[in-house]
């Protein structure tokens, strides 16, 4: 909301500096956003008188006005027409700077000395949008006649303007008074209330208004006044200014004066011609079905059953607290007016406002909850008002239904209770003094206190509401720096678990780059991580439907990628959608965070070619019925192709033992031994066939990892292999061993043997390995794979394995003859039972 | 024998200093000093000597030995830091060391962590997809009332229960959450992702990341509040930060505050980055609303305390010197390098 400065200076008797005021007002809660100041930039701008108006010798369009400046006579080239001989106006001498008015973004512009269509014009009459009052460019601002000829017009019209940013919580700080209230209360000045006394005899029980509120939970007051002998025309310029520097655009005298009203007061009004209500009734009640009205923007509506309505003898006329009627608008033709001013139900006006995207100033204070005592004291204000402008006259009160009156309740405390929750002591006559200031009573009766808050402050309802008062009127400076003290809770619900910290630092020390990605995406866009023909997609359906799914699961995935497209990958799943997305890019909260790893890989292949290894370890959403979605937190690495080696230029292609190496850290480094994890070749769309694999612990799916497909790469518009690392890491925790356990080594030196095989090429590394351990006990330490060949020195269908075996016992030196024979026990178990072949 | 072997000396010693290369060391220590060399057949042959002059040839014998050997490892040394001095140039990068980084609102949101953990401060975590009573019933923040625009908030279509589900809009809801399981004292911080409706822009995104903190207990007051908050922004941005607060207004706070600290750019004097104010904007708190404390079973006459929120991209944008909130979310390898 803005605040002309002189405004609350005229309501309050501040003296002190528009930043001054600013900053107190901030601190105490009134949140001034910015200031304004109207005429900073008006430096050579003055009043002007027209002294003559030429017509243009060579344009009809075009009039030549001389304008005393106060010094001099200058004629300059114009273009508005309302304007006449004799008028105060705005000039603009060249050299002046004024506001672009046909910039897009707001702009400074000199004013050059120029020639228009063969005339020179030593200046320009400037229009509110030139001097950066308002937007307005139609014609120039004309003055009010006693503005002082040849003076600046900073001083005439200038003034600083503070803009609030206000909070839901003080429907009352919506209006000029209100923050006037504040201002004085923490000046120490009165205010000066600009309501009229009421006059007697005008007690709203006079005919001719009929006034009936059918449901007083919807309307609590509704009060009315009579305006005769109206005259709608343009309204005074100071009038006028004061709208255009709240940002209110001036429109005629009587609907000027409802909005002038409503910004000081901070109570919407409304003006029926009353010629056009029928039958000399004003009802309040919700719509009936069928019932229609054409709003005064010119919209033909159908009202729904919950629409709060003012209706006359024959049915609606206007939104209650949203939007009047076209019918009874009032008009140029317009005699008598009848003010509207009362309280409608906050829930409602705001479900309606919403519900018609018809949100207004007056709504907006609506369904902040006004109190009932406004209404009549803004109708005294706007009568009076209107009556000081020449606009009509009228009565202060011709009509009013309260059939429910109530005053807010008073608060009680106890005094200790305002240094208990503040942790400052407070002593009794400051308390007292500020609340006072508030204009809240306050009775004392030995400890507790006994407050009542003014009508405009029905959000005051208890102690804390109380205690809040005087601390932001005192100010929050009187508060000192205490460290809380106190006993340390017990473990915590939810708590975030530290090997989150550690597996993020696990993928860090392994050479990947954290990302943090957004979980909202799209289906399309998860639909990129299946080749494009399998799941016979549409646009309505990205991601196919259950039967696809089902003929993908049984034509494209083994068991182990059925397990991963059932957890880590479970595309076939629902993700939940928004109701109202920012774009059609992200609607959908994401089943992976594979996709948006893709894309960001993609990003950065654009200007990197090596070590692009990143992870996120974020959360996914998988729906579940009647309840929360579950938020498994999944760790996504993507790795591109090439990785540095050890020289300056030097790469290599990553593999899929490169991915199994990663793994294994973090699983070792989890909690979870290597040496209980099964390796599965996997088979699912999202991965190249042949280079990916499962990694599961007693038959639980812990990670799958392999080569992306090159068409799902493709889709990503990547140029180059790409690999992808999936690990479930709740269940990586629960396999978790727990802290790694310490087992003695011996101290006796060990025996190497190497070890040269050559197997079929269906035996996997893993019953090779798992038969040399069984074989090697108990002497074996030790087996590690150190080669692998295939090729022509070893026969087709087969592959050469080697392997170092170090064998040691722990009492005792062995002597090689031990080591020989443990070694032939392991040789001789190969070969029975995997039928190698040792290489010479 | 003792001309022979200043000789053989002289003559090795000559030989030596001309060896330029390994080969040539090697040839000449198989020559000097090898079994077939001349000086250990001298050695061999001192044997044979008469008595009384073994003694002497004996010790003359060895002594050249070690003469020569020292010699060869003066001359192997030499030729060895030649070679090297000629290749190393010290000034030739390193090769490329491929550690990974954390992503700089995970390193913040550790910094919050580590620095309020002394304070007693637990981190928990809440869900991100949360029903309308957490997110706001619970908070004070009823339906249709007004302060529900403070909040953009998406919305999860939801057939079953229509108007419901939401994105969270702050990680307040964990309050309730924690509030809801446990009995007083509670002393929980809360990081994690929220969403707001609104358009992206410097400083707007759809998805952001909160920390949220809460002390309950029967004697916790605003001036803790403060004084949490004063070593707070002292502990993240240099000991010469001043802390102001200033009343303001939530729906779950009463009394609430604004808090602002002394520019650490500027230290106060007015720069871009505090809009010459000196001052900058770093979070919201307040005392907990009676009404939140009665919601969840806590007596409010009984028990009191504090809760504070702020942004991590804002702490991490002023903490590096970020102008753009996207960028966290761009995960452009020049930006998590830069601030690895």
């Amino acid at each position: 909301m803005r605040v002309p400065f002189e405004w609350l200076g005229e309501l309050t008797g501040i003296e002190a500096s528009v930043d001054d005021v600013a900053n107190r007002l901030t601190n105490a809660g009134f949140e001034v956003g910015a200031i304004h100041r109207a005429g900073e930039h008006w430096d050579r701008v003055v009043v002007g008188e027209v002294v003559r108006i030429d017509p243009h010798p060579n344009a009809d369009r075009l009039n030549l006005p001389t304008v005393n400046t106060g010094s001099e006579e200058v004629q300059v080239v114009c273009g508005a027409w309302n304007f006449n001989v004799g008028d105060r106006i705005a000039f603009a001498p060249t050299g002046a700077r004024l506001w672009d008015p046909y910039a897009d973004e707001p702009v400074l512009k000199e004013l050059k000395p120029s020639r228009i269509r063969g005339v020179v014009s030593r200046g320009m009459l400037c229009s509110t949008k030139e001097l950066g009052i308002s937007d307005d460019h139609e014609g120039i601002l004309v003055l009010e006649p006693d503005a002082p000829l040849g003076r600046p017009l900073a001083e005439a019209l200038g003034g600083e303007v503070l803009e609030f940013e206000l909070k839901a919580n003080r429907p009352d700080a919506l209006s000029v008074l209100g923050i006037a209230r504040e201002a004085a209360a923490l000046y120490g000045t009165q205010v000066r209330s600009p309501i009229p006394d009421a006059r007697p005899s005008e007690d709203g029980s006079g005919p001719p208004v009929n006034l009936q509120i059918n449901d007083p939970a919807l309307c609590a007051r509704y009060s009315a006044a009579l305006v005769r002998n109206v005259r709608v025309g343009e309204s005074p310029a100071w009038l006028r200014d004061r709208l255009e520097k709240a940002d209110v655009r001036p429109i005629s005298t009587i609907v000027d004066a409802t909005n002038y009203v409503m910004l000081e007061l901070g109570q919407p009004l409304h003006a029926f011609d009353w010629d056009t209500v029928r039958g000399g009734f004003i009802g309040v009640r919700t719509a009936r079905s069928g019932e229609r009205l054409v709003t005064l923007d010119g919209q033909d509506r159908e009202l729904t059953p919950e629409t709060l309505c003012i209706v006359d003898a024959e049915g609606p006329v206007a939104l209650a607290g949203v939007m009047g009627g076209l019918e009874t608008e009032v008009t140029d033709k317009t005699s008598t007016v009848l003010l509207e001013s009362a309280t409608f139900d906050p829930v409602n006006i705001r479900r309606t406002a919403h519900r018609l995207s018809l949100r207004s100033e007056a709504s907006r204070r609506f369904e902040k909850g006004l109190p009932p005592e406004l209404t009549v004291l803004a109708l005294r204000r706007c009568v009076q008002l209107i009556e000081e402008i020449g606009a009509g006259q009228g009565e202060y009160l011709s009509a009013d239904a309260y059939p429910a009156p109530s005053d807010p309740a008073p608060v009680s405390l106890q005094f200790d209770r305002i240094e208990r929750l503040m942790g400052v002591a407070y002593d009794r006559a400051e308390v007292r003094q500020a609340l006072n200031a508030l204009a809240f009573a306050v009775e004392e009766d030995g400890d507790d206190l006994r407050v009542s808050p003014p009508f405009w402050r029905r959000d005051v309802t208890a102690p804390a509401d109380v205690i809040e008062e005087v601390a932001r009127l005192v100010g929050y400076e009187r508060i000192p720096d205490t460290l809380p003290t106190g006993q340390v809770m017990d473990l915590a619900p939810g708590e975030i678990d530290e090997r989150d910290d550690e597996a993020r630092d696990v993928m860090a020390g392994l050479g990947f780059v954290e990302c943090v990605t957004y979980a909202l995406t799209s289906e399309a866009r998860m639909a990129r991580l299946v080749p494009p023909d399998l799941l016979d997609a549409s646009p309505d359906a990205p991601l196919g439907d259950a039967d696809a799914w089902a003929a993908a699961r049984e034509s494209a995935m083994n068991d182990a990628g059925r397990a991963v497209a059932d957890r880590l990958l479970p595309l076939h799943r629902e993700p939940l959608r928004l109701r109202n997305p920012l774009s059609m890019d992200e609607y959908a909260l994401r089943l992976t965070g594979l996709g948006a790893m893709l894309e960001t890989l993609r990003a950065n292949r654009r200007h990197v070619d090596r070590d692009l290894l990143l992870f996120d370890y974020q959360p996914v959403f998988l729906a579940r019925d009647g309840d929360l979605p579950e938020e498994p937190n999944f760790l996504t690495a993507v790795i591109g192709e090439r990785i540095s080696a050890d020289r300056w230029n030097e790469t290599r292609a990553v593999g899929l033992p490169f991915l199994h190496g990663v793994l294994d850290e973090l699983l070792t480094r989890s909690g979870v031994p290597t040496v209980d994890i099964s390796h599965a070749e996997l088979q699912h769309p999202t991965f190249a066939a042949g280079v990916a694999a499962s990694a599961t612990h007693q038959g639980c799916l812990l990670a799958a990892y392999g080569e992306v497909n090159a068409e799902v790469a493709a889709a990503f518009d990547l140029d180059e292999r790409a690999w992808a690392l999936l690990v479930d890491m709740p269940a990586v925790r629960a396999a978790s061993a727990g802290p790694p356990a310490f087992t003695a080594w011996s101290d006796y030196p060990s025996a190497l043997r190497d070890l040269a095989i050559v197997v079929d090429a269906e035996v996997t590394q893993a019953e090779v390995y798992e038969t040399i351990q069984r074989a090697g006990r108990p002497l074996l330490q030790s087996a590690r794979l150190f080669d692998e060949y295939r090729g022509e020195q070893v026969p087709a269908g087969k592959r050469s394995l080697a392997y170092a075996l170090s064998y040691a016992a722990p009492d005792r030196t062995l002597t090689d003859k031990q080591a020989d024979r443990a070694h032939n026990r392991v040789v001789r178990a190969l070969q029975h039972r995997l039928g190698v072949e040792l290489r010479a | 024998m003792r001309e022979r072997l200043d000789a053989l000396l002289s003559a090795a010693r000559a030989e030596l200093a001309a060896v330029s290369d390994d080969a040539a060391l090697e040839q000449w220590r198989m020559t000097h000093l090898g079994r077939r060399s001349e000086l250990t057949g001298m050695l061999r042959s001192v044997g044979s000597l008469p008595r009384e002059e073994r003694r002497d040839a004996g010790q003359a014998a060895n002594a050249a030995r070690r003469d020569l050997e020292e010699a060869f490892e003066a001359r192997q040394m030499t030729l060895r830091r030649g070679a090297e001095g000629a290749q190393v140039d010290v000034t030739m990068p390193g090769y490329p060391v491929r550690l990974g980084s954390l992503h700089p609102l995970t390193r913040t949101l550790r910094e919050i962590r580590r620095v309020l953990a002394p304070l007693g401060f637990r981190a928990v975590s809440g869900p991100e997809v949360e029903w309308d009573r957490y997110n706001f019933e619970l908070l004070n923040i009823p339906a249709d009332h007004p302060a529900r625009d403070m909040w953009d908030t998406f919305h999860i279509d939801d057939k079953a229960r229509p108007g419901e589900l939401l994105l969270r809009t702050h990680t307040s809801p964990v309050q309730a959450r924690v509030m809801e399981q446990v009995r007083p004292p509670v002393r929980v911080i809360v990081p994690g992702k929220v969403y707001r409706y609104e358009d992206r822009d410097a400083s707007h995104e759809a998805e952001f990341m909160q920390v949220e903190g809460l002390a309950i207990d029967k004697h916790i007051t605003m001036a803790d509040l403060r004084g949490t908050l004063t070593y707070f922004v002292r502990a993240m941005f240099g000991p010469d930060r001043e802390l102001r607060i200033r009343a303001s207004y939530f729906p779950f706070t009463e009394p609430s505050a604004e808090a602002e600290m002394s520019c650490h750019v500027c230290a106060g004097d007015g720069c871009r980055v505090c809009g010459g104010t000196g001052w900058i904007e770093i979070l919201g708190s307040g005392m907990v609303h009676p009404k939140v404390l009665a919601d969840v079973g806590y007596d409010p006459d009984v028990y009191q305390g504090f809760a504070f929120g702020m942004g991590v991209e804002r702490i991490a944008m002023l903490k590096y010197g970020v102008t753009d909130i996207r960028s966290f979310y761009r995960n452009d390898l020049r930006f998590l390098r830069q601030l690895r």
